[in-house]
């Protein structure tokens, strides 16, 4: 199988969620397909925030996505608990899919404009029913106040609240369920910059406050760093480097994730700005380059990286993995 | 000292509509040298847009204009209402944020780029066609030749945003206005985009105003900024002072609230409470007191004027951040716990919350 390896997984009690040689691909007609996430592997731990960096269409949603069932996998397993997700049916599947729950990009699409927002907040309990216990008027004031909406607002409808309050509401919604695992897919990238903190600080408040394991995905590097303790830099499908969040941008050993910080407007200290001259275009994922799949636009690239695909290493003995047949050597630290 | 090349005076902008009369611009004063690059920067609905548009003569008709626009000794709003279309598109041009705004999705990119040299320049079509080549070059479009005959929906977004540029710059232009001209895009492709405006404007002497809600963007890119808040320019200055030395405490807020790259994971940010104000109707305050930790009594009784040293570094602001008066302003607010317009900010200042 394609995958970039498993090394990254650990062996550690604590890990909640284990996504293994994830495939998923989407047909897009005349027998072509999208190979949006081609072998990735992963764990996240309890309590723990697992970022998702990449830019887009490099398939850190439909990770997102596979992982409550939102669209079909291809191979590969996700296992929760003793459950593999992937193959859950069901009964089975409705009894978990609460423990799960995702909050989106867009707030204001995302919430049913005719309803009332005390209706959004408890409408996942309406859908999945109420074996939590949990549904009363009080839980839905608890969890308004929890995220910061005035509770005598209950009945006005999505369009009377900015995006942040509706991402706020969001938030709610997903927290009626007592979810274990919260997937986050670019909460805030649709907020103006004053109002993205207030929502990056709510997150690691509710974080603590309920016990949650958060999936923050973003294309925004720092953003990333600041809310999660592992980072996975994904590329055109696949990963390219996994840590932890500070050990990464510290000491970027991929290629890729060195262009990324390189690109940003201001540029990570640890990276040289030619890091960023990356070249021509991203190649199409109905046929994704052999080999290593940024080797059309790497400047390290050599013959084995177009015919053998890089496998995930670790660096040393670090909680650091990447994948790539020449990385970056950095002086090592301290 | 010569005339700037553009000067704004007191702009004003409104907008008639059923809820009320929005006040988009409220006394917007720029002056922009001849090959400077000027940073506009600001959250959603604080007039950027509006800025542009009202000096690309693109506002709709509804728009009720006040003040001046004088661009090369020209009063720009005159040459509107003259009718002079061959200004915007040669003198003055303009690239959106969606680059889909400026280009025709059923027409190759290479006659997009030419009609503009027909119908400003008075090109033959054969000309035209070729300076069209040579434009896709010049803005690193690979095989030019090949890319002319495409259609925009056979290119990628950021190639996309190249043919606008070329076609923005067709008629050598002496100011663009680029409106968030790489929000839509990837960092690297950002970067590679920005990388050639920076190129051009120096290859051409061109004068340029980046509009941009990142203000790293406006950091690595501009020689000055300007914040815009509820419809006015609160502070400007080189864009070295802005970011080291800022006294609007709304740009201060600001560059507290952003995470940034060098700081460890799950550091606290320092969040702006509660959102901008309603455009409709604005109270005779600063309008960014209920938010400002700063406010004191008397920014709820008038707006304040811009102060500071003219075309040097300018703010709005009775109790400017980083200064003694802020900071009095603020210890102030500190020991009572709460501001003249009632935020309460104990354990807001300090930063962890
Ligand atoms: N045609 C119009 N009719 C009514 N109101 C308008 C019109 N155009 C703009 N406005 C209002 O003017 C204000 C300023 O808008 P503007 O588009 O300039 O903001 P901006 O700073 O560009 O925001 P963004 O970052 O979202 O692009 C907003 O309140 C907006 O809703
Ligand atoms: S100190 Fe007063 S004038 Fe200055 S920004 Fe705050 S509220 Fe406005
Ligand atoms: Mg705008």
């Amino acid at each position: 199988m394609a995958g970039t390896g498993r090394a990254p997984l650990r062996d550690d009690p604590n890990v909640l969620v284990t996504v293994t040689d994830l495939e998923v691909e989407f047909p897009v007609g005349k027998g072509a397909v999208v190979h949006a996430v081609s072998g990735i592997s992963f764990d996240v731990a309890e309590g723990e925030t697992l970022g998702i960096v990449g830019e887009s269409g490099c398939g850190k949603s439909t990770v997102a996505k596979s992982i409550i069932r939102l669209n079909s996998i291809k191979s590969g397993s996700v296992d929760y608990q003793g459950h593999d997700l992937a193959q859950l049916e069901g009964e089975a599947l409705r009894k978990i899919r609460p423990d799960l729950q995702m909050i989106f990009q867009d707030p204001i699409s995302s919430l049913n404009p005719r309803r009332k927002i005390r209706d959004v907040i408890s409408e996942g309990l309406a859908v999945w029913g109420d074996e939590q216990g949990s549904w009363s008027q009080d839980r839905i004031e608890e969890l308004m106040l929890a995220v910061g909406i005035d509770p005598k607002f209950g009945d006005r409808r999505p369009h009377q609240f900015s995006g942040g309050q509706c991402q706020r509401i969001g938030i709610a919604r997903a927290l009626a369920l007592d979810p274990k695992v919260m997937i986050c897919d670019e909460p805030v990238s649709a907020l103006d910059v004053s109002v993205q903190a207030q929502v990056l600080n709510l997150l690691e408040d509710m974080k603590q406050r309920y016990g949650l394991t958060l999936l923050f995905i973003s294309h925004d590097l720092s953003v990333v760093k600041n809310v999660s303790d592992r980072i996975i830099v994904m590329y055109l499908g696949k990963a390219c480097e996994i840590g932890n969040a500070d050990e990464l941008y510290e000491n970027p050993r991929h290629p890729y994730t060195r262009a990324l910080l390189a690109s940003i407007p201001e540029p990570a200290p640890t990276v040289d700005p030619s890091d960023g001259d990356i070249e021509g275009e991203l190649p199409s994922p109905i046929n994704p380059p052999a080999g290593c799949r940024f080797n059309t636009r790497c400047r390290h690239a050599t013959d084995i990286c177009y015919r053998e695909e890089p496998v995930m290493q670790q660096v040393g003995d670090q909680d650091h993995y990447f994948a790539c047949h020449h990385p970056v050597e950095v002086a090592v630290g301290l | 000292m010569a005339e700037p090349q553009l000067t704004v005076r007191d702009l004003t902008v409104r907008f008639p509509t059923t809820r009320g009369v929005v006040q988009a611009l409220n006394g917007v004063n720029i002056e922009l040298e001849k090959g400077q690059m000027l940073g506009i920067v600001g959250e959603s609905g604080s007039g950027k847009s509006v800025t542009a548009k009202t000096l690309m003569n693109l506002l709709p008709r509804s728009a009720e204009v006040e003040g001046e626009v004088i661009f090369e000794g020209n009063d720009v709003r005159k040459l509107a209402a003259e009718g002079r279309e061959h200004f915007w598109g040669v003198e003055m041009t303009m690239v959106f944020q969606d680059p889909m705004t400026s280009l025709n999705p059923v027409k190759k990119c290479g006659e997009q780029i030419a009609e503009t040299l027909r119908y400003h320049l008075g090109r033959s079509k054969k000309e035209a066609l070729e300076e069209a080549v040579d434009l896709l070059g010049q803005v690193g479009l690979p095989d030019p030749a090949k890319r002319v005959d495409q259609y925009p929906h056979e290119l990628s977004g950021g190639l996309r945003q190249r043919v606008v540029i070329a076609m923005a710059l067709a008629c050598q232009p002496s100011l663009l206005i680029a409106d968030e001209p790489t929000t839509a895009v990837d960092v690297t492709v950002q970067r590679n985009l920005l990388n050639l405006l920076d190129r051009l404007r120096e290859e051409r002497g061109m004068s340029m105003i980046l509009i941009t809600h990142d203000l790293g963007v406006a950091r690595g890119r501009c020689d000055d900024v300007a914040v815009m808040y509820a419809g006015r320019i609160v502070e400007r200055s080189d864009t070295e002072t802005l970011f080291s030395d800022s006294r609007h405490p709304y740009t201060d807020a600001l560059l507290r609230s952003i995470p940034r790259i060098e700081q460890p994971s799950h550091t606290r940010l320092e969040p702006i409470p509660g959102r901008p104000p309603e455009l409709i109707n604005p109270p005779e305050q600063c309008a960014y007191a209920p938010r400002c930790r700063f406010a004191q009594a008397d920014c709820l009784e008038a707006i304040p004027e811009s102060q500071g040293v003219k075309g040097m570094h300018e703010f709005a602001c009775f109790h400017p951040a980083n200064t003694d008066r802020g900071r009095e302003a603020l210890a102030a607010n500190v020991a009572a716990g709460e501001t003249a317009a009632g935020l309460p900010i104990t354990g807001y200042a300090g930063g962890a919350a």
